[in-house]
């Protein structure tokens, strides 16, 4: 049954026009930012699959076609905010405002969820994606890419084009991903496991109360700004928001 | 075949059918669940008293919500005791008509047989308490349901937000508080409110 699933992932795969490829990401070891007094130093990430570029409105287009039940006039309210797709013209139709190449925006976790299980993947886990936002251009560490360094500053501190540009039009990384920053912001699976709640020691009691263990959650290296940003962005989403410029792409275990 | 067996076995001693835990009741179909209902998802769980279901089955009672794991020293304990006082302070009308269920962040450690420990060392009541085990996937959907963050950390505990959730009859969530130690007259004033079944 498994196998019968995989056959058909693979031939819709084969089938799209335009698909990102998946991309083989070596395993390695992700350090995170926030580190409790428990938190692992160091997530070691086994060898997985990636899309090298975020999922586009076309592709999105396919997964509803095929999917009824994910399009905007039927989707669920439990699964997807009022503002779901909000920017095409219809139910299957991007209409003239919105192109198929940008990646596909104002989507909810689940639906992304929908989308990768259908293409027998899945989304990545925040450890894989941050393992591989972390390259840089030309070497593995992106922390000693200067060119890579500033390209990411840039994008974290000016506003969102208009119009969006094509997936995968962004400049490959070391592993040979694009669009990793510089695009949309992106879900991965546990999103939920960021746990910020603002000035970490300095917080009052009232947030403490909050979270179990919040106490000992601070900041490993606050200069890393965009990391740093990417937390807080996903400690404020819920599963069923779409916003105007959040994406995904998925994964897939080897 | 494991799973029956302790079905049957623990089954084998409730008699009266008010008697069965709240996940092995039987379910009358009825009208089709709104777009805000929980009981939507497809996916599987297995109770503690060892019954496999969809959380459809608990529709028909308002359930006050938890999650938590058996080994948490710090919040979980609290959040339970916060739910066991929920209930001694329900007013006649609700007392018997409300359900409470607890499901696991840790897939791994929590096995049935240690849920059902939990249970009596807990001393909850089979006849409204669930508890409940899902796989990683299904256990991380309901969180992002319920908006439970959660993170494991290097010695395999748990941080997760302390939030106790009050779905409705229909599996809606109707009320939310987060923290620990809360006043209990919030959460039954919310339970109060329901639409009676």
């Amino acid at each position: 049954m498994k196998l019968i699933f995989h056959l058909l992932a693979s031939l819709t795969i084969s089938a799209a026009v335009d698909a990102s490829p998946l991309v083989k990401i070596p395993a390695g070891v992700y350090k995170p930012l926030f580190l409790g007094e428990n938190d692992a130093k160091e997530i070691p990430v086994a060898q997985f699959l990636l899309t090298d570029a975020p999922v586009s409105n076309g592709e999105f287009l396919e997964f509803v076609t095929a999917n009824p039940q994910w399009r905007r006039s039927k989707v669920k309210r439990l699964f997807a905010d009022e503002n779901y797709l909000k920017h095409w013209a219809g139910d299957t139709d991007l209409g003239p405002q919105c192109d198929a190449a940008p990646p596909v925006t104002w989507v909810s976790w689940f639906a992304a969820k929908a989308y990768a299980a259908w293409k027998g993947g899945r989304l990545a886990t925040t450890a894989e994606w941050e393992w591989v936002a972390g390259a840089g251009f030309a070497q593995q560490d992106g922390k000693k890419d200067p060119e890579f360094l500033s390209a990411v500053g840039q994008w974290y501190s000016s506003p969102a084009p208009a119009r969006l540009p094509a997936a995968g039009s962004g400049r490959a990384n070391f592993f040979g991903i694009k669009d990793l920053h510089g695009l949309v912001w992106e879900w991965t699976i546990d999103f939920n496991s960021a746990i910020v709640t603002g000035d970490a020691r300095g917080d009052t009691g009232l947030e403490r109360q909050l979270f179990c263990g919040a106490g000992s959650i601070g900041a490993k290296d606050t200069s890393d700004f965009p990391a740093f940003m990417r937390f807080g962005f996903r400690s404020s989403l819920k599963a069923s928001y779409t916003v105007h410029n959040l994406g995904f792409r998925y994964a897939k275990s080897p | 075949m494991k799973t029956f067996l302790l079905t049957f076995i623990l089954l084998a001693g409730l008699n009266a059918a008010e008697d069965k835990p709240p996940c092995c009741r039987e379910v009358a179909a009825e009208k089709p669940l709104t777009d805000k209902s929980l009981y939507q998802i497809e996916s599987k769980w297995t109770s503690d008293v060892g019954c496999e279901v969809k959380l459809g089955v608990l529709r028909g009672r308002p359930q006050v919500v938890a999650m938590f794991f058996a080994s948490c020293e710090y919040a979980c304990p609290v959040i339970v005791e916060n739910l066991k006082e929920i209930e001694r302070k329900l007013p006649e009308g609700l007392r018997g008509k409300v359900d409470f269920l607890l499901v696991s962040f840790d897939t791994e450690r929590d096995t049935t047989a240690v849920l059902h420990a939990y249970r009596e060392k807990q001393t909850l009541s089979v006849k409204n308490w669930t508890l409940l085990r899902g796989s990683e996937d299904d256990v991380r959907e309901l969180s992002a349901l319920l908006g439970v963050n959660y993170k494991k950390d290097a010695k395999g505990q748990f941080s997760h937000s302390n939030l106790i959730t009050v779905l409705d009859a229909e599996g809606v969530i109707a009320f939310q508080q987060t923290g620990l130690n809360k006043d209990a007259a919030e959460t039954i004033a919310a339970l109060q409110k329901l639409p009676a079944p």
